[in-house]
């Protein structure tokens, strides 16, 4: 069952397609990893689902529940901002207790999410809080009401190292339990926790996906040669049109893109034969999450 | 949830420190109010008599109570009114644009409450002080006159009391659509300032919340007449409402 389900949903700002006919479902339960690059409209996503912006056109359903109908479904979301903001004056404890009695929570989660974020001890004021500080705090506010869904914009972009592995940390111990949205830049993040990816690019969503069958899709179109003469190999390689791209790794490897993977099983090895190249290593590489972002927004 | 709500803005006011800014012109001007109109003719008099102005006989009526409640009018429609629309008007603009107003709208807090809560709220405190200043004033006034009209005050406090609820409700429409402080600001006078110059109109009186405070004036003055009011009252409340109304639909629709 998906949780959250977009149907041809798009924002417009005058000529500006921020999000341009968006089709997404996230199954309930998994991890998923919203990516893009800079001004690909994440954000302006992450506003429409959760009813601060309003779509030109399309719609989505969040756990059963036509957003452009209906604001119940937020009670059962927890949302962090890309940049959180609070009430300066209060300290951190403070303001969540204030949230907890107007949206009905019983307190002692106060407590229980101060800890999981690590500010339990905190005693100063949100206003002179750093910016790691602030974001942790956004997300125990997110988890405070124990929702069914987390909506995180780029949880863990103010985080020091420590930080960003106990908030990834803490996502993946969600799996299963609840659905977590999330956007980032970071892909090895992704990669590291994520269920699916949803590449999106200038408002467009190019790719949406489990991170296994995304691995499947993309490998074997790496290949990673060693031989005794490279430059010959690279010069006889590059002429043939089922190559994408051909580069040095290093002195004596090359790293080959392929277009049609049979064609590269069968003619580098004739090639090398006929031109009697010595092989010490021929392998089809494991693509990352960073080559399959960079190969499909290019 | 509205209750809770308020409780949220009572802690704000008071962790900001804007409760000092509110209560310490009310105070000051209620106690000041009864001593200027005491002691400004004695003032003026011993002006006269010290330079060389010995010449010119100054006739200025001994003060009385009316003197100081004029006086006290006089500087809550001015000062006080303006420090009421300088703490309350970025009560909803500024929080949307900090962010806050998202986060609130976002844990499903419901937008029409989260308005209303802060309307209630600042008319609650703002009455509860209006109400603290007049007993005050009323004190001091006894303490310097030995007398005072406890009928005409209590009826010209009430017309104040309508007046501010248009001002607390014209701030919140203001708050509402403006997207920061300036904005909010720049909306409350021009309205503002379009009703003063209705005030040109003597036929237009009894559709404009300001006459309330020349209302004021003469109830102290010249004893209380319920009927000269009762349209003006009717109209202003009957604005409130469609400031309040068109502040929520607004904040409604908005995008955060
Ligand atoms: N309120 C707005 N008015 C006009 N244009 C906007 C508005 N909000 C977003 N946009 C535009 O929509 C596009 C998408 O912006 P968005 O913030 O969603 O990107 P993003 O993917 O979150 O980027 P980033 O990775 O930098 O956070 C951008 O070109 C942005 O300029
Ligand atoms: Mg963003």
């Amino acid at each position: 069952m998906n949780v959250i389900e977009t149907y041809n949903l798009c924002k417009y700002y005058k000529e500006k397609r921020a999000v341009d006919n968006l089709n997404l479902g996230v199954p309930e339960g998994v991890i998923f990893g919203y990516l893009g690059p800079n001004g690909a409209g994440k954000t302006t996503t992450i506003r429409l689902l959760l009813n601060l912006a309003k779509p030109t056109s399309g719609y989505a359903v969040v756990l059963g529940e036509n957003i452009t109908k209906s604001r119940k479904y937020l009670k059962k979301v927890g949302f962090l901002p890309d940049v959180p903001n609070f009430y300066n004056y209060f300290t951190a404890r403070e303001y969540l207790e204030l949230l907890s009695e107007i949206i009905k929570v019983d307190k002692k989660r106060v407590d229980e999410v101060l800890e999981i974020v690590g500010l339990k001890s905190e005693k100063k004021r949100i206003g002179t809080f750093s910016r790691g500080m602030k974001q942790r705090l956004g997300i125990a506010q997110a988890l405070l009401s124990d929702p069914q869904i987390l909506i995180l914009d780029e949880p863990a972009s103010a985080l020091d190292p420590q930080g960003r592995k106990e908030v990834l940390d803490l996502i993946a111990s969600l799996r299963g339990e609840k659905t977590v949205f999330f956007s980032t830049h970071i892909l090895s993040d992704v990669e590291r926790i994520c269920d699916r990816v949803g590449i999106l690019k200038e408002g467009k969503l190019i790719l949406n996906d489990t991170i296994d069958n995304l691995k499947k899709r993309f490998s074997k179109r790496i290949l990673h040669i060693e031989v005794n003469n490279p430059q010959k190999l690279f010069e006889k390689l590059k002429k043939e049109n089922w190559i994408e791209s051909i580069s040095f790794s290093d002195k004596n490897a090359l790293l080959i893109r392929v277009k049609e993977i049979q064609r590269a099983q069968r003619e580098i090895p004739r090639i090398i034969v006929e031109e009697d190249i010595l092989i010490d290593r021929f392998e089809f590489l494991e693509p990352t999450l960073e080559d399959i972002f960079f190969e499909v927004i290019s | 949830m509205i209750l809770k709500l308020m409780k949220k803005e009572w802690k704000e006011l008071i962790k900001t420190g804007k409760i000092y800014a509110l209560l310490f012109p009310f105070l000051f001007f209620s106690i000041l109010s009864p001593v200027i109109a005491k002691f400004t003719p004695e003032i003026i008099k011993s002006l006269t008599s010290t330079q060389d102005m010995q010449g010119i006989i100054i006739k200025i009526p001994p003060p009385t109570w009316k003197d100081a409640f004029l006086q006290f009018f006089k500087n809550l429609n001015q000062i006080v009114f303006l420090v009421i629309a300088i703490v309350f008007l970025g009560s909803i603009s500024e929080e949307k644009n900090k962010g806050t107003a998202a986060i609130m709208v976002t844990l499903g807090i419901d937008r029409k409450e989260w308005v209303i809560a802060k309307f209630l709220f600042q008319v609650l405190v703002v009455f509860s002080l209006i109400f603290l200043s007049y007993i005050l004033c009323v004190y001091y006034t006894y303490f310097l006159f030995s007398e005072v009209g406890i009928y005409e005050t209590i009826a010209s406090t009430f017309l104040y009391l309508v007046y501010i609820f248009f001002i607390l409700s014209l701030c919140i429409f203001s708050s509402s659509i403006g997207n920061n402080m300036l904005q909010s600001v720049g909306i409350f006078f021009a309205i503002f300032v379009l009703f003063t110059l209705f005030s040109i109109f003597p036929n237009l009186e009894p559709y404009n919340p300001l006459t309330l405070s020349s209302l004021q004036n003469q109830w102290i003055v010249k004893g209380v007449i319920w009927k000269d009011a009762i349209e003006n009252i009717s109209t202003v409340i009957i604005y409130s409402v469609i400031l309040i109304t068109l502040g929520i639909i607004y904040f409604e629709q908005q995008e955060l």
